[in-house]
């Protein structure tokens, strides 16, 4: 074995320093169909009406004579679910009563395509790839009172606002008011009153802390002026919102929603379909891939903990490899599996991962006198595993270690240690995605 | 900076003796808020997120316009509308769209006048 030492600088959005299939390249994609298919289009399409999807094939599919073309480089995604208004609660959204509705809300369907598919020798082919994609998700108790808590405080602090927005409109209406200290007196008991009755787990004190906060920011305000008092009172409910912090509470549920403690499980598949003469008429489907990744993200203190394993399965039709691409060696049923704990601790980042692949073919070798068909088996099996250690030096330098073994490289099937200490440099805020090799 | 949208010069005819009822109900998904009527009168009506309350009789709404104010919020991910249907007696008076790209947290304004019918 030999041990190689590198230090990379490099803008962190493409750093590829290791192309051997990783967790990240066998998790179940976005995009199932552009995945198969191979292709990283610049532009997805998403339709969110059956009329925009119609419109979106038509316009694509069919050219000026209406004959039926595969467009290049298309990618559309489409989730029927979310394509017209159900008047579904939040608390049904976060809490879906079975299985069925979460298969139901969650399938999207995915197309892509394009006229550059490359055969072995280079011609450029038309390809076509279709993907349906669904995930479940199975919250804990923990989740639960996450959530419960937000909407809980985010509930009182609207409350609070709507209890004063609703006097502040009417009290500008009025004949007496003619000024801002003619307003802030009328407003002050019902901002004090609802800042005290409403806003959740403060202590008296702090109420009064807020409220006096709130009213020497009210002070600061331009004059009101009675013909067009909306700007007034529009900056009355910022102070408000900014004082019991609305937004922050409200920015902090949406990105949960995104990342909720417990289970889920993504299910993926997609299928490709190429067109090696360019005859529509003529057609394989040389590759179909399945996709199935669990994922359980850890509770409290164990937060910012994910564990995830993943399971791929792809089928090859081995007939149509030999013919338009006859120097890769291709198996048919080709398995991955991976698991991966990744974590982050302010500046550090944590990840390990383990990744192994099997596959093989069975090749028919004639017959038995009974008539029964003879094959060979060709097998091949691999495993990688690594650590990766990552630091945050600053907002835009990162530098990470990474230990372990890596697939058998083709060229030099021994040199299998992976040792790689990299320094990332970029103009943003680097993160664990961005250091994935 | 949250945007409000606020609707002025609306007007619901009712008779003296009549009951007011009014309704939000959430059109769009995963829509959350609290609604406070300012009726005349001490006793202002609250609507958590959607459902219907009595404003009182008619006879008692004319003295001053009453104003419904709507905090809401809409946190789903894959919605990108907020849209809500405002009622007076199972008659929309107003129904509020916006984009959740351009505000995801407005502030609804409704003011309503209570006219002899």
């Amino acid at each position: 074995m030999k041990t190689f030492f590198l230090i990379s600088f490099a803008v962190f959005t493409s750093m590829i320093l290791n192309a051997q299939d990783n967790l990240k390249d066998i998790t179940a994609p976005t995009s199932p169909a552009s995945s198969v298919l191979g292709i990283e289009s610049s532009t997805v399409l998403t339709p969110k009406s059956y009329q925009a999807l119609e419109t979106a094939l038509y316009s694509n599919f069919l050219n000026e004579d209406g004959s039926v073309i595969i467009p290049n480089d298309f990618a559309l995604e489409f989730t029927p679910y979310w394509t017209k208004n159900h008047g579904l609660s939040l608390e049904e959204y976060l809490y879906p009563k079975s299985l069925v509705d979460q298969l139901i809300r969650s399938s999207s369907f995915s197309l892509a395509s394009t006229q550059n598919f490359l055969l072995g020798d280079s011609t450029k082919t038309n390809g076509i790839a279709f993907g349906y994609r669904a995930t479940f998700f199975i919250g804990n108790k923990n989740d639960r009172k996450t959530i419960t808590k937000y909407r809980d405080k985010l509930a009182a602090n609207q409350l609070a606002l709507a209890r004063i927005g609703a006097e502040a409109e009417l009290l500008v209406l009025k004949d007496h008011i003619n000024n801002k200290s003619d307003f802030i007196k009328g407003i002050e008991n019902t901002i004090t009153s609802a800042i005290k009755s409403y806003v959740k787990d403060i202590s008296q004190d702090d109420a009064e802390k807020y409220t006096k906060e709130i009213f020497e920011d009210v002070n600061q305000l331009p004059e009101l002026n009675k013909d067009n008092p909306d700007s007034f009172l529009d900056s009355l409910y910022r102070i408000v919102d900014s004082n019991i912090d609305t937004t922050d509470v409200f920015e902090k549920f949406k990105s949960y929603i995104n990342k909720r403690q417990g289970f889920s499980l993504d299910v993926a598949y997609g299928i490709l379909f190429n067109f090696p003469t360019n005859n529509f008429e003529f057609s394989y489907g040389p590759r179909q891939s399945f996709w199935l990744t669990p994922t359980y993200r850890f509770k409290d203190e164990w937060s910012k903990l994910k564990a995830m394993a993943v399971l791929r399965y792809e089928w090859y039709n081995t007939d149509y490899y030999k013919r338009y691409f006859p120097d890769a060696t291709v198996y048919e049923n080709n398995f991955s599996y991976g698991i991966a704990i990744a974590g982050e601790f302010k500046k550090f980042t944590l990840q390990f991962e383990y990744v192994g692949r099997s596959s093989n073919s069975e090749t028919p070798t004639g017959a038995f006198v009974n008539g029964k068909e003879t094959y060979t088996k060709d097998t091949y099996s691999d495993i990688q595993y690594s650590g990766t250690f990552s630091y945050r030096l600053s907002d835009q330098l990162v530098i990470s270690y990474s230990l372990g073994k890596q697939f058998e490289p083709i060229m030099n099937p021994e040199n299998t240690l992976i040792s790689l200490l990299s320094l990332n440099y970029g103009f943003g805020s680097p993160t664990k995605e961005n250091l994935k090799k | 900076m949250r945007k409000t949208y606020r609707y002025r010069n609306l007007s619901f005819a009712i008779t003296d003796e009549e009951e007011a009822k009014f309704t939000v109900e959430f059109i769009s998904d995963g829509n959350e808020g609290q609604t406070v009527i300012n009726i005349p009168g001490d006793k202002d009506p609250e609507i958590d997120d959607e459902g219907t309350v009595s404003l009182g009789k008619g006879k008692d709404l004319r003295s001053d316009t009453t104003i419904s104010f709507s905090d809401m919020s809409n946190a789903l991910p894959e919605e990108d509308e907020i849209r809500i249907r405002y009622k007076i007696n199972n008659r929309t008076i107003k129904e509020h769209v916006n984009k959740k790209s351009v505000e995801d947290k407005p502030i609804i304004i409704l003011f309503i006048k209570f006219p002899k019918s």
